[in-house]
């Protein structure tokens, strides 16, 4: 048989037991609002029943129950939904990243609009239209002259403004770098804080919560992959151990150990930048250096690789690629064709100069300052009016020789070539095109670019969402939950309560109200 | 599947932002009067939005070009009608002259007539248009006819000043002056007058013959100017017609439907409404409303 007391003990251990589990609704309750906070809940399991089994148990019929205890407060979460959390958070990163980068981009470039390249070219040519129709007017000089400044004022204004971008990508290539490691290294001490708590048998609910906050900042910036180590000891089985991140490549395969569980360290993550042209070139993950092509990796961090600009070498060329580079590349190339034609035009025109002069002198409408380009790089920022044509308007070369050899001042053969260097196609980059129809190609792949950029951020994102709610549907407080928690458990506290109430009046009975006959 | 507050708040937010962002899209619609306020709302507007514009800058500047044309042309065709008028005069005076019973003093009195259509007919031939002279060809800086003492100098170019009317088509604005106001017709005006002047009218018949051949010419002339003068309207309501069409295609693919871009954003605003009475329904009352 039991002890007198055995009902007091069974009570007593209901009612602990309940205040244990309305102590987790209420530490529940007051994080309903906490980010990244998961619900916890009180696993009650039943002691041990009485009599065990053994040799010498007493035999009376059946075991009787000896109530209950708090077992483990364990986190409500599904790991799965997790890692695909952590999948589309990734790709959203990259793809709003790039949608930023390239929404900067279209800025800069003010297309279709009343002030960008394409209108400011119009004017130029249609400037030199009204030389050709007047072309001993000082006035329709002066405007040719201004409308070429404005021109390759603009060339240069696309081509800062984009560099400046680029540097401001640069700054946040370096701030995003900062994160991860700083985020490592959180990461790192959590994970030795777990694994000192878990061998004791514990379960650092609020610990994991944290940890898994931080993965999931980490997951935007760079594509990784999480695996645990389990802490030994007397852990227990639905302990979570340390985490071991890796950045991983598109097909999961991967490139580096970012926090390290087994060494119990963060490693570095670094990105290293050319020395001539400032690109990125190449990103260390500890000691693992990987080329930037062997990088290939979603994430902030990818895209703003991508955005900024990255180099390689291949065989005995140099590469330069991404968003700002190309760009770069192409108003060059689009500047420095144009300048290049316009000035061959311009050579064989007679200016009011020579016609006084009666010698033809050919003079460079356009010029690169001081510096003689050999090829397209840095013509868009260095493009302007030539000196000779800054100097006097009367370099402005709008005639040619007649069939007899000679020239007038009225005429405007050469303004009218001018004006058709505009429709005049040519080949850039392998590609027969006119202006108007390279600069129409650039923005319409910016555009495109831009577009889809937009388009995945937004699919990624509703993707990332929809995870978040399942997410959310598991392990987010619900206040209502809660509270019928909450009643469930004061009930019960109430009643283990009552039969200490009920096993007093037992106890009564026995102490004072037996054994008295006879008195 | 298990709902909480939390996530009902933030599904209200996340409805409430994006009914914002739409209605952001139709107020920049609504402000600028255009559907795409950067490339990448739709690449190809953009894109013909770019072409389109230069089409349109084009045949602006073809219009200018054309009244540049009708200038020259129109006081091209004036000059061979005043030449035309003052060779007529002097043809009258010549036949006037030639009858055999003029005196000495009347034939001197002619001469002076002749005299002064001689240097009027001068003074036409260096017409001034916005600064240029418009039958020296290109040499539009200096004078083609010179009068000192009496006498007439012509040095004229002749060279064709071409004016591009629509792309790729120039067209020839001035005339061969020298078929005008050439050295032979001051020639023949000077010899009619020194013959009147000297009243030996021997040559008159052959005069007369030399007259009729610049006649002949100025005829010639005024003939292609008139058919070049032509070939310009044509042209200019083709620009015409190109002009409109380019404005409407401008129009149509970049400009918003204000009708439609109103109607959607009513529609949002009634959405947005809905959407805000939802939020606040659906978050407000919990269970703990209710316990007591």
């Amino acid at each position: 048989m039991t002890s007198t007391f055995f009902g007091l003990e069974i009570a007593r251990r209901g009612m602990f037991t309940q205040q244990s589990a309305l102590s987790t609704t209420a530490h529940n309750v007051a994080n309903a609002n906490t980010p990244g906070y998961t619900r916890q809940r009180v696993n009650f399991e039943q002691t041990t029943p009485y009599p065990p089994v053994g040799k010498n148990s007493p035999t009376i019929p059946g075991q009787l129950g000896t109530g209950v205890e708090a077992g483990t407060v364990e986190r409500v979460r599904e790991d799965f939904l997790d890692v695909q959390y952590r999948s589309e958070n990734n790709k959203a990163g990259y793809w709003s990243s790039r949608a930023t980068a390239l929404e900067k981009m279209e800025e800069i470039m003010n297309e279709p609009s009343e002030t960008g390249l394409s209108v400011t070219l119009d004017k130029f040519w249609q400037s030199l239209q009204d030389l050709a129709a007047n072309p001993t007017n000082a006035g329709a000089r002066s405007v040719v002259r201004e409308r070429g400044i404005a021109v390759a004022e603009t060339f240069n204004y696309l081509s800062t403004s984009l560099k400046s971008i680029q540097g401001d990508l640069k700054n946040e290539l370096d701030v995003t770098v900062k994160e991860i490691n700083s985020l490592a290294s959180q990461i790192n001490n959590i994970n030795q804080q777990i694994s000192s708590i878990e061998p004791n048998g514990y379960l650092p609910n609020d610990l994991y919560d944290e940890r898994d906050r931080l993965i999931d900042q980490l997951s935007s910036l760079a594509n990784i992959k999480v695996s645990a180590t389990p802490s030994g000891g007397n852990a227990l089985t639905i302990a979570e151990g340390a985490y071991t991140v890796e950045i991983v490549d598109d097909n999961g395969n991967t490139l580096g150990t970012l926090v390290d569980s087994k060494q119990k360290k963060a490693n570095e993550l670094t990105v290293g930048y050319n020395s001539g042209n400032g690109l990125v070139e190449s990103v260390t993950i500890g000691r693992q250096k990987l080329d930037v092509l062997d990088f290939n990796s979603t994430g902030k961090i990818s895209s703003l690789i991508d955005s900024y600009g990255y180099t390689y070498e291949s065989g005995t060329s140099t590469f330069e690629k991404g968003l700002y580079p190309d760009m770069l590349t192409n108003i060059d190339t689009m500047a420095f064709e144009f300048a290049n034609k316009f000035n061959a035009a311009h050579r064989e025109g007679w200016s009011i100069e020579d016609y006084n002069s009666d010698t033809h002198t050919p003079v460079d409408f356009f010029s690169f300052g001081d510096v003689s380009l050999t090829d397209s790089r840095g013509a868009a920022e260095l493009i302007r009016i030539s000196d000779d044509i800054l100097e006097s308007t009367d370099h402005i070369a709008a005639a040619l020789p007649n069939a007899a050899g000679e020239v007038t001042i009225g005429d405007s053969q050469n303004a009218q070539k001018l004006a058709d260097v505009k429709n005049k196609t040519f080949s850039i980059d392998g590609n027969t095109t006119s202006f108007q129809n390279y600069y129409e190609g650039i923005i319409g792949g910016m555009a495109v670019d831009s577009q889809e950029a937009q388009r995945l951020t937004s699919n990624s994102e509703v993707l990332r969402d929809a995870v978040e709610v399942r997410r959310q549907s598991v392990s987010a407080v619900s206040l209502d939950e809660e509270m019928t928690n909450m009643i469930q458990f004061q009930h019960a506290y109430n009643a283990s309560a009552r039969m200490i109430t009920m096993q007093d009046e037992i106890l009564d009975r026995i102490i004072n109200g037996m054994g008295l006959s006879g008195r | 599947m298990r709902v909480t507050q939390g996530m009902l708040a933030s599904n209200s937010l996340r409805h409430l932002s994006q009914s914002y962002t739409n209605m952001g899209k139709y107020q920049d619609q609504l402000a600028t009067g255009k559907k795409i306020t950067r490339p990448s709302d739709d690449p190809v507007v953009a894109i013909k939005g770019m072409f389109y514009r230069t089409n349109l800058t084009e045949v602006e500047q073809y219009k200018r070009n054309l009244n540049e044309a009708y200038q020259w042309m129109e006081s091209s065709e004036a000059g061979i009608e005043h030449a035309n008028q003052v060779v007529q005069r002097v043809r009258e005076l010549l036949v006037q002259g030639n009858n055999g019973s003029n005196s000495p003093t009347d034939l001197q009195a002619i001469a002076v007539e002749v005299g002064q259509l001689k240097e009027d007919l001068a003074n036409v031939a260096n017409t001034q248009v916005a600064g240029r002279y418009i039958f020296n060809g290109t040499k539009t800086d200096t004078p083609p006819v010179n009068v000192e003492d009496d006498t007439v100098t012509v040095d004229m170019n002749t060279d064709a000043f071409n004016v591009e009317v629509s792309n790729g088509v120039n067209l020839k604005v001035n005339i061969n002056g020298t078929n005008v106001f050439g050295q032979d017709l001051f020639n023949t005006l000077q010899s009619i007058e020194d013959a009147l002047n000297s009243g030996n009218m021997e040559n008159g018949d052959d005069m007369l013959g030399d007259l009729d051949k610049h006649f002949d010419m100025l005829s010639a002339e005024r003939s292609e100017i008139g058919a070049r003068y032509n070939r310009l309207e044509m042209v200019d309501a083709r620009i015409q017609d190109q002009e409109i069409i380019a404005s409407r295609i401008l129009s149509e693919n970049e400009d918003a439907d204000l009708e439609k871009v109103i109607t959607d954003l009513t529609i949002q605003e009634s959405i947005h409404r809905a959407s805000l009475a939802v939020s606040s329904k659906v978050i407000q009352p919990t269970l703990i409303d209710f316990l007591r």
